[in-house]
């Protein structure tokens, strides 16, 4: 499922405010690049808490952020409606880190755990793991065609998420924590994404990317070639195989 | 020359007595053997492995070395170094002899470069004192010190953003508790964060230092509402924290007090940041007993503490250092380098922050038309956001070698650097200034 494009794709980077600490505003960046060098025509639209939320987007963002950040995007959210009815329509939905978090079922925050109704967007649900994750991780993501592809990023979360019925994970992991431990990485569930590695992501892993393109646009993407970028996957993937997560 | 008159202090731990005075001498001679023995290995100034010897022979030593000084404390995310120098400079103009007057200006500003500092110079009555946020709570338990100087509460490391609130809070209860006998702080009025931790404080001086920076400070730290920003000043819609009237604001180069005086600051550090950074100082220098015009002509002597803004010769290059530890520096350091080709280093030590996805935080765009060189470890990191910022750049990881580029060589001039923390610290010691 996707949203027909007629005219410019359009990109929306959602409560940058709430959900913008870990650089994950670079994913929005990364997507406008890679269709411009396309010459296909975008819109970057960016939205902060208080505004309303474009309805007719083909992909949304979701970034890291904290506790209280989460209460308030979760809330604002809700009160907009129009993400909800976005992804109904066949956009796609990005979240990362605390923004995959607020995607699921229930989240925990505070020094009590206090246990807060997410978006349901994903089934997923999240509670605070006994070790925060921290440092860079490497999973491999298992693409329909049954081709895989390694995802390189950096994770940094205390809170550990676990899958329901309805949830397939995106990668399994290699080295690093990823969902809870569990060898799983991520959630997708039809044209939302939930991942943890910031990086940001979508620059250290185009393939992926793309993959966000096409599930929120449909539009057939050629190859594209970044030699920096190649560089450096084929630098961070040495370095957490030789044991460095940092 | 104008002599401070010796305030009176309401509190002070008291004097170490003989059997703990010959503990901490034998720990401090101990810590200087290790940090001989560190400048002979050629390890740096010894500084840090000094203090870390020190006190574990004596735990006590800090509070020791703290007690009977005068003692001005600064902390802040962004900005410690220099606001440290620019205190240090305007409270040596006002004394008799500088030596009076005893300052951790090489940065090392955790529990062991403050106590090793201070055993350098233990007749120094006065204590000028670069504070690691994770120790100001220490220094105020400790120290008592007169003044404590509260600059900005900025994200650094990525990977410890978490800690921010954390600390903030540490600051708070500290203050709290030193009740009346607490510090005079002079504090940021722009940053919600700083304005919530100093609030427990006996007295404030709040400082409007027309701070643009706001990407980090989007939710009351004391409610958690949505905080609501106008052209020129913050405030919470869900509690009463707002931001405070000014006693000091900085416009330009102009300094206006509490009495409506205004001053005007003639530094040799650039930019707009170091300017509220004077005017952080100025505020506590007089809160210190120094004359404004003193503490003026004494800031205005101050040209690269612990090198920043240096000009350096690395290779056959000359180099003006700038540092940049996260967002928000890079966005006050980017507008200073103005050279054709510029020079960015980046590494992801645990100083830097192990997480370099900070540079898509980070407005790089801004340098299309130039050339970058990107150098350190994390440099292909750099190379593919300039990739996406379209800007220019070649990559050459080896910071020495980054210097022998012909996009550096050919430059009129010095090329400018800016460099996160330990590539910075290794730029001195190739340029010689460490
Ligand atoms: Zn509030």
């Amino acid at each position: 499922m996707s949203r027909p494009v007629n005219g410019p794709v359009k990109l929306v980077l959602v409560y940058q405010s709430l959900l913008g600490i870990y650089g994950d505003r670079g994913n929005a960046t990364v997507l406008g690049k890679r269709l411009e060098w396309r010459g296909i025509d975008h819109q970057l639209l960016v939205v902060e808490p208080g505004e309303e939320v474009p309805a007719d987007g083909h992909v949304y963002l979701l970034g890291g952020g904290e506790d209280l950040a989460q209460i308030s995007a979760v809330k604002a959210l809700r009160a907009d409606g129009n993400l909800f009815r976005a992804v109904e329509a066949g956009a796609a939905l990005f979240a990362v880190c605390a923004g995959y978090q607020i995607c699921g079922t229930s989240f925990t925050v505070g020094d009590h755990d206090q246990v807060i109704e997410g978006l349901g967007l994903l089934d997923v649900s999240t509670r605070r793991g006994p070790i925060r994750a921290v440092g860079e991780i490497l999973t491999r993501w298992q693409r329909q065609d049954g081709t895989s592809y390694e995802l390189t990023g950096f994770e940094n979360h205390g809170g550990h998420t676990t899958l329901g019925a309805d949830a397939v994970p995106l990668a399994r992991v290699e080295v690093g924590v990823g969902n809870n431990g569990d060898g799983t990485e991520g959630t997708q569930q039809g044209t939302v994404i939930g991942t943890y590695p910031h990086g940001p992501v979508l620059a250290r892993n185009p393939e992926l990317a793309d993959h966000v393109l096409r599930l929120g646009t449909g539009l057939d993407l050629d190859p594209l070639a970044v030699p920096e970028v190649d560089e450096l996957r084929r630098q961070r993937i040495a370095a957490v195989r030789a044991g460095r997560r940092s | 020359m104008t002599h401070m008159a010796a305030p009176r202090l309401p509190f002070r731990p008291p004097k170490p007595g003989a059997l703990s005075r010959l503990r901490l001498n034998a720990a401090t001679s101990a810590g200087k053997a290790a940090a001989a023995a560190s400048r002979l290995a050629r390890r740096g100034t010894g500084a840090s492995i000094q203090g870390t010897v020190m006190l574990r022979l004596d735990p006590g030593a800090l509070g020791k070395l703290l007690a009977d000084r005068r003692i001005a404390s600064v902390s802040g995310t962004n900005g410690k170094t220099t606001t440290t120098h620019l205190l240090t400079a305007a409270v040596r103009a006002s004394v008799a002899d500088p030596d009076d007057v005893v300052t951790n200006a090489d940065g090392a500003n955790l529990h062991h470069g403050i106590a090793s500092a201070l055993a350098n110079q233990p007749r120094s009555s006065i204590a000028v004192l670069e504070t690691d946020e994770r120790v100001v709570a220490t220094v105020i338990e400790l120290g008592r010190p007169e003044v404590l100087v509260l600059l900005n509460f900025s994200r650094d490391q990525l990977d410890r953003h978490h800690e921010i609130k954390s600390l903030g809070r540490s600051w708070r209860i500290a203050l709290q508790a030193a009740g009346s006998s607490g510090p005079v702080v002079v504090a940021n009025a722009c940053d919600p964060l700083v304005v919530w931790s100093a609030q427990p404080a006996r007295r404030v001086i709040w400082v409007d230092t027309g701070d643009v920076w706001n990407e980090d400070a989007a939710l009351c730290p004391e409610c958690g509402s949505l905080l609501v920003r106008d052209q020129s000043r913050w405030d919470c819609p869900g509690c009463s924290l707002t931001q405070p009237v000014a006693d000091y604001t900085v416009r330009g180069d102009e300094v206006s007090d509490p009495n409506g005086r205004v001053f005007t600051l003639d530094l040799q550090v650039p930019g707009r940041f170091n300017r509220a950074n004077a005017a952080c100082a100025l505020a506590a220098a007089r809160a210190m007993g120094v004359p404004a015009q003193t503490a003026l002509d004494g800031m205005a002597t101050v040209t690269s503490p612990a090198g920043r803004y240096a000009t350096a010769t690395i290779g056959t290059a000359r180099a003006t250092l700038l540092l940049a530890k996260n967002p928000s520096g890079w966005a006050e350091s980017l507008p200073l380098a103005t050279s054709q080709t510029v020079v960015l280093a980046i590494d992801s030590a645990a100083a830097d922050g192990r997480d370099v996805s900070w540079l898509w935080d980070v407005r790089y765009e801004q340098l299309a038309g130039r050339t970058v060189v990107a150098t350190g470890p994390r440099a292909q990191d750099l190379a593919v956001r300039l990739r996406h910022a379209g800007v220019d750049h070649v990559v050459e990881p080896d910071l020495a070698a980054a210097f022998r580029r012909p996009e550096v060589t050919r430059v009129d001039g010095p090329v400018d650097v800016i460099a996160t923390y330990t590539p910075f610290q290794r730029l001195r010691k190739l340029g010689g200034l460490a």
